[in-house]
Formats: structure tokens, sequence, C-alpha cells
């Protein structure tokens, strides 16, 4: 056995001979980041040993080792966005609290104790309480409260009663989004819908893989154990950061919301991802379920409740019947997009009459990966990039020297470039420079690091790819409505780069018609914004089943037309 | 042939629309199909997929290429013109069980035919039962050629492979195998004969293995 100690976290562990230093991290608690599973070609797990930098999956250790993982730390600071675009809902939560008085028995009524507090309960003007089941727990403290008699609340749902309090505590709610790649979270406060609190956080899967193919590969070799626990595990330790940082008790949760792709809806719930990656890709599960938030490692209310909001496809989750809720498009006369860009495009198209809704495989380009110089909303990426006669100007994140570029820099510069004739329609880069496949936008003695800020002629291409996917998705959708561009009323935009990006870049590079650009409303988190919906009405969480079924499916990938479509929109439009 | 020379041009430059009216223009002036294939259709993939070993073209001129390539069969087909095509072989090609991407799948199967294959294209969500089938079915069978994008048919693919082995004990057919979920390693363990990373080398490993 060999012992690892890593500096920064300060945490140290012992291991066999063999065992590589990822493994070791993931032993010792720690998050490393391994997007490519641990297949050695990402990179991102890199950690300074011996005051060499190395790849942390494809080291083996053989000596006692202190490891600096300052190396790959990038990730802990990325602006995850929590911020959204709240639809005004009615205030009409699934939970309320009644006073009731309770009374000694007096003799010759026959009456349980738990009937007479039903009674109490029907008095008080909830007359579902005559079908209330009953709760042994609650009952066999009933004798004695009783005995001392006076004022009792009651918190209850319209089908069960969740707590007997002398003081009401200040009740909460907490909804969730779990992305692939971020995980946000909110506390509400269940007297009026207010956001007490808002926590994101990195989604800790990424150590079993980048993307839900790979973490479906992982669950269908090992299970889905170590990943659904592992998720439970962060979801739980968030929810005690947001009940501390609101001041409120995490026993005062009672409702707790959850959406997320349809993968990682199935991975918290430790469902097999397996119909999801085998065509033809169905969910296991679709529609909304409701549990103890205890059966899914969520210590709250000991009879606290979990949402699950209901999947649409085997490609469209959850969250986007968070999306749908936070816009509802089914109550809309006029036309609108609803598109959100992650690592899938997920889009929904229609009105009241027709709503259609697909997923097309963007790829991470926007998200980073796979550009050289390409690096999530961390500090010192380049978000934005314009050129004014004849010089370039860029803003970074936090002010800081650049490292990198992020989504919507990585958009603008591309759009630039396309603008003022360095790159023609087919994606050809002929930058002008030393070499004319390559753009260097801030050269290594003005940036954070030794190589400098560039574009190549490769990531222009990675471009072509995640634009041609979604513009062609959008087109698919338009055809199938047999709408055009003009009939569309409005363009919502969720998701992190969706919210950064330039609309007049996106327009520019053809990721969205360009006639489209001056009607787009960035909406943040629509998913998470869903989720709270969900929480702050119950009548519309209900309605997510029916409203959800409403919406038709088109699978691209059985679609040639969606293959023609694709291939024209690799290029970019003329100006 | 000036016409068949500005046809070979829009379809290396990957102008479908372009290629499709040149084509429609030539087959209305009577040329044989045969010539239209042979003199511009497939010289203009082969010299698309020379571009791209050089360096000089990328994937989405393949891609763009492939298609202005597959809408001149498609023409060619709809007017029901017999031409007989000499074949240097006969691959089968289709898309792993659970898998219905075929955008990789397509463009291998237009570099085959561009090579001098026919190419019997099964479709996407093959199961090992069909592979087994179609090879049945096709006596003159060289290559069986199995493509998968998600890595999580690799399992399907794996066992699919083994099966065709087993049905070939004279090796009357080789296999071969692609697709972003495929890497070399995984090839050579599932008994693969053959692993390319990209569509034009596919159709050049494929001609080393008719002899």
């Amino acid at each position: 056995m060999y012992r690892v100690l890593f500096t920064r976290e300060k945490k140290q562990v012992e291991v066999a001979e063999g065992t590589t230093i990822l493994e070791a991290e993931r032993l010792a608690g720690l998050l490393p980041d391994a997007p490519c599973g641990g297949a050695g070609t990402c990179g991102k797990c890199r950690v300074i040993v011996n005051g060499q930098t190395v790849k942390a999956c494809r080291t083996k250790i053989c000596e006692d080792l202190k490891v600096d993982t300052t190396a790959a730390s990038a990730l802990e600071d990325a602006v995850i966005l929590t911020e959204g675009f709240s639809r005004p809902v009615a205030f009409r939560p699934g939970i309320a609290v009644h006073a009731v008085r309770l009374e000694k028995t007096v003799p010759g009524d026959k009456r349980s104790d738990w009937e007479r507090m039903l009674k109490s309960l029907f008095d008080a003007g909830v007359p579902e309480a005559e079908h209330f089941l009953p709760d042994p727990k609650l009952a066999s403290s009933l004798y004695e409260r009783c005995q001392k008699g006076g004022s009792w609340y009651v918190l209850h749902t319209d089908q069960e009663i969740l707590d007997l309090r002398s003081e009401k505590g200040n009740l909460c709610f907490a909804a969730f989004d779990i992305g692939t790649t971020t995980l946000a979270g909110y506390l509400l406060d269940a007297e009026n819908g207010q956001v007490l609190a808002v926590e994101s956080r990195m989604n800790p899967q990424a150590q079993y893989g980048a993307d839900v193919i790979m973490r479906s590969d992982y669950a269908l070799a090992h299970g889905t154990k170590e990943l659904s626990e592992c998720i439970q595990r962060e979801i739980n330790d968030m929810i005690g950061c947001l009940a501390e940082q609101a001041d409120r008790d995490r026993r005062d949760i009672l409702q707790v919301c959850v959406v997320g792709n349809t993968c990682m809806h199935h991975l918290f719930l430790g469902i097999s991802p397996a119909s999801l990656v085998h065509a033809p890709y169905t969910p296991a599960i679709s529609q909304s379920m409701t549990f103890r938030a205890a059966q899914y490692g969520l210590s709250v209310h000991p009879k606290g409740q979990l949402f699950m909001l209901p999947n649409i496809a085997g490609y469209v989750g959850a969250d986007t019947s968070g999306c749908l809720l936070a816009i509802r498009p089914d109550l809309k006369e006029e036309i609108t997009l609803l598109l959100d860009i992650g690592t899938n495009g997920e889009m929904i198209l229609g009105n009241r009459e027709r709503l259609v809704t697909c997923s097309t495989a963007a790829g991470p380009a926007f998200e980073g990966a796979k550009i050289e110089c390409g690096m999530r909303g961390t500090e010192g990426a380049v978000d934005h990039v314009s050129y004014e006669n004849g010089t370039w100007h860029y803003t970074t994140i936090g002010n800081r020297p650049a490292v990198g570029l992020c989504g919507s820099g990585l958009l603008d510069l591309t759009a630039q470039l396309l603008l003022h004739g360095f790159m023609d329609e087919n994606g050809s880069l002929e930058s002008g420079q030393d070499d004319p496949k390559r753009f260097m936008l801030v050269p290594p003695e003005a940036s954070g690091n030794e190589r400098g800020v560039y574009l190549t002629q490769k990531d222009i291409r990675e471009v072509q790819l995640a634009k041609a996917a979604i513009a062609a998705g959008i087109r698919i959708l338009m055809q199938t409505l047999s709408v055009t561009e003009g009939d569309i009323a409005c363009l919502y935009i969720a998701g992190a780069f969706g919210n950064y990006m330039d609309p007049i870049s996106a327009g520019t590079i053809g990721l969205i018609p360009r006639s489209l650009t001056g009607r787009i409303k960035p909406v943040g988190n629509a998913a998470g914004e869903g989720a709270k919906i969900a929480l702050l009405n119950a009548e519309e969480r209900k309605r997510t089943d029916a409203l959800t079924k409403h919406v038709e499916f088109v699978e691209l990938a059985a679609l040639a037309e969606f293959q023609d479509c694709f291939v024209d929109e690799l290029e970019f439009p003329l100006s | 042939m000036e016409l068949l020379e500005k046809l070979r041009q829009a379809i290396e430059r990957g102008h479908p629309n372009e290629a499709e009216r040149l084509a429609c223009t030539a087959l209305d002036s009577r040329i044989d199909p045969l010539f239209i294939v042979d003199d511009a259709m497939m010289p203009a993939m082969r010299s698309v997929g020379e571009r791209y070993k050089n360096d000089e073209a990328d994937i989405l001129r393949i891609l763009a290429a492939a298609r202005s390539v597959r809408i001149c069969f498609e023409l060619i087909e709809k007017r029901r013109l017999p031409f007989a095509q000499k074949h240097i072989g006969t691959i089968i090609l289709g898309t792993i069980e659970g898998d219905l991407h075929d955008v990789g799948k397509n463009l291998v199967a237009i570099m085959f035919r561009s090579a001098g294959f026919r190419v019997v294209d099964l479709g996407v969500d093959i199961s090992e039962k069909k592979f087994l089938k179609a090879v049945a079915e096709t006596p003159d069978v060289s290559i069986v050629c199995i493509s998968s994008l998600l890595s999580t048919t690799l399992p399907e693919m794996e066992q699919t492979v083994k099966a065709l082995r087993r049905n070939d004990p004279k090796k009357r057919y080789r296999i071969m195998v692609g697709g972003g979920a495929v890497t070399r390693q995984a090839a050579e363990q599932m008994g693969a004969d053959a692993y390319t990373e990209n569509c034009v080398e596919a159709a050049e490993v494929a001609k080393t293995f008719i002899v």
C-alpha cells in the first residue's frame, strides 16, 4: 500500500500498487474532471507530481506520492446560470398549513384520535381531509397532544398530512436542475415563493465521463449505483448549503422538485439508461412521479416530497418539460420557438394549436470542449470579441488576462472573422497572419498563459458542426409545422450559452435564422424556472403530464431530410 | 465532354443544387448514365478523398460532395435507366442494432461506390440476424462493414462480428468496423479484420481486400 497526499485539499488516502492517480482522487472524495472517462484523451485530469505535470488517469502509483491538483482546478469557479426569467404564476403551492384545536376525548365519543383530528381539519376548511389516510407514527403522538390540548399546526397536501407541529416553522421548498455539466439549486420560501438562496455546482458525475453516452456506458458496465449515489449525495449537500445560506432548517423543506435531461433524470433515480442509448431511444419512465425525498438520499423534512417532472422523449427530458412550464407556449396564440442550447440542443416550436420538439447533437463546442483554446466560462475566458477600424477588441470574464475562449467568445470571434473576410462561407480561414490557418487573437505575451488565445481551422469546423445541427433542427421543426421564420413571433433562448451569447453574432454565423435576431428573449435557466413554478403552483405541476403528452416529437436521426438540411447548414450565410 | 467536366467540378466543390441541374441536363441529352457515373461522379468523389488525405479538404467538403453524388444517383434511379456498371466487389454495410445514426455510414457507402464497389446498404439499427441473413443472400459478398456512433452499442457490434466470424469458416468475406464509437483497440478486441478512422481510408483498405 502507498500513501498519496493531495496537498491542495490536504487529504490523504492509502492505495494498492498500480492504482491510478485518478482512482486515488475519487477514493479521496475529490471531484476530478475527466470528461473522457479516463481514456487518456482529453488531458483535463492533469495533476502535478514531483514537479511534473501528468495525466492522472494514465499515471499508476508505485511509491508514496504528493499530488498537486492545481492544474485541474479551474473547474471550480465556472459561471453557472442560476438566474432565470420568471413567468408570473399565481402562488398556489401544493402544501397548506391549518391551525386546529386538539382536545381530550369525552366518554361516549367512540371516534379515534385520528378521526377527531381530521374532523377538526375538515371544520377548519379542508374538505379533502375526510380522505386522508392514517399515518401510524403521527397518530401515536395524538394521545399526548390531545391531553395537552390547545392549538396545533397541521401541515398537509391535498392527499395527506405531512406533520403536526406546535410551531409552524419557516417552511420552504427546493428546486434543482441537474445538467450534464452543471447543477443549479434554489431554495424558495413556502410562505410567499421568494427565492431565499441559490447554489450552483459542477455535476460530480463528470468523473465518469463528460457526456450522457459515456456515463451510460459506465452505468451499463457497472450498474447505476455509483452514479446515482454520487449525484444524490451532491444534491443533498447542496440542500445543506442552501439552508445554511438562508439560515433555515433543512427539515423545514417540505417539497423538492428535480428536473434534468432524460439521462440525468434516470441516473438520479437509479434507473438504467439502457433504453435511452439504444435505438429507438425511449425513456424507461416518462410520466411525472412523486416520492419521499428520503428514498433518494435527500435529507429534508422526514415526510418531504420529491417531485420528478415528466420526460418528453429519449433525448427531450424533464428539463425541457421545465422550460415548457416556464414559457407555456401552449397558452399563446403566436408561434414561439424555445431553444435550450447545451451539449444537446433541445427545441420546441409552435403555439396553442400544436407543439413539436426535437433534440440535436450540437456537441460541446460552445461549452468549450473540442476547441483548442476552448474553456468553460471561468475567469480569464474571452467572452466577447469585436473588430473595429482594423483593431481587435475583447473582454474577459473577471477582467483577467486571457487564457482561452468560452462559448460566447468563440461565437463572436467566428462571426467577426466571417464579417471581415478572414474566413469565407465555407469556413475556410485566411487569417492573414504567419500561419493563415490559425488566427491569433491574444498573442502569448499578452495572455495569461504561454500559448496565447487563438482559433484554428479545425476549431471552425467544430463550430460549423454545432451550428449546423441546431440550425437544421430549427428548419426541420419549421417544415414540420409548415411555418416560416416570419411566422415566429419570439425566440426564447435558455441555457448559459444562450444567455451570454450575442444574438447578432448568432445570426451572423447562421446558428439561428438571421431575421429572428431582433426577436430573441434570453430566458436564463428556464429548466430551473420550470422546477420552481412546479413548486409554487401545484396546478401547473399537475398539468405537466398533459402538457408534455401534447408535444409531438420528431426523431431527427431517422430523418433523411435532416441530413440534407444539416449539410446545407454547414456553410455560413453570406452577408 | 464539357458537361460532365462541369458536373465533376460541381460535385468536387460540393454544390448539390448545381450538380442536380447538370446531371438532369446530361440525362436529358441522353448521355449514358454509365458515363455520368464513371467520368463525373466517381472521379469527383475520388479527388475529394485524395484532397482530404492531403489535408486540403475536410469532412465538411466530403459531406457536401457526397450529398451531390447521392442526388445524382437518385436522379438516375428515378428515371429507371439501366446501366451496367462493372464492380470490383460487393460490400454489405449497415449501422449496428441500437443505433439510428447514419451520416457517417452513408459517407462510407458513397466512398465505396466511388471506389467501384457494389454496396448493399442495409440501413440503420441492423441486428446480428439481419447481417447474417444479408450475407446468406449475397453470395458474392467480399466485405461486411458495420458502423456505430454510440459507444453503448459496442457490445452488440462485438457480438455481431463474432457471429459473422463463426458463420464464415472459409473466410469468404472480411469484416470492417468504424464510426464514432469504435477505436482501433476495440476493433482488434472484437476480432474485426480492419478499422479505419475515416471514409477515405475505408475505401482504400477495402480495395486491398480485393485481389
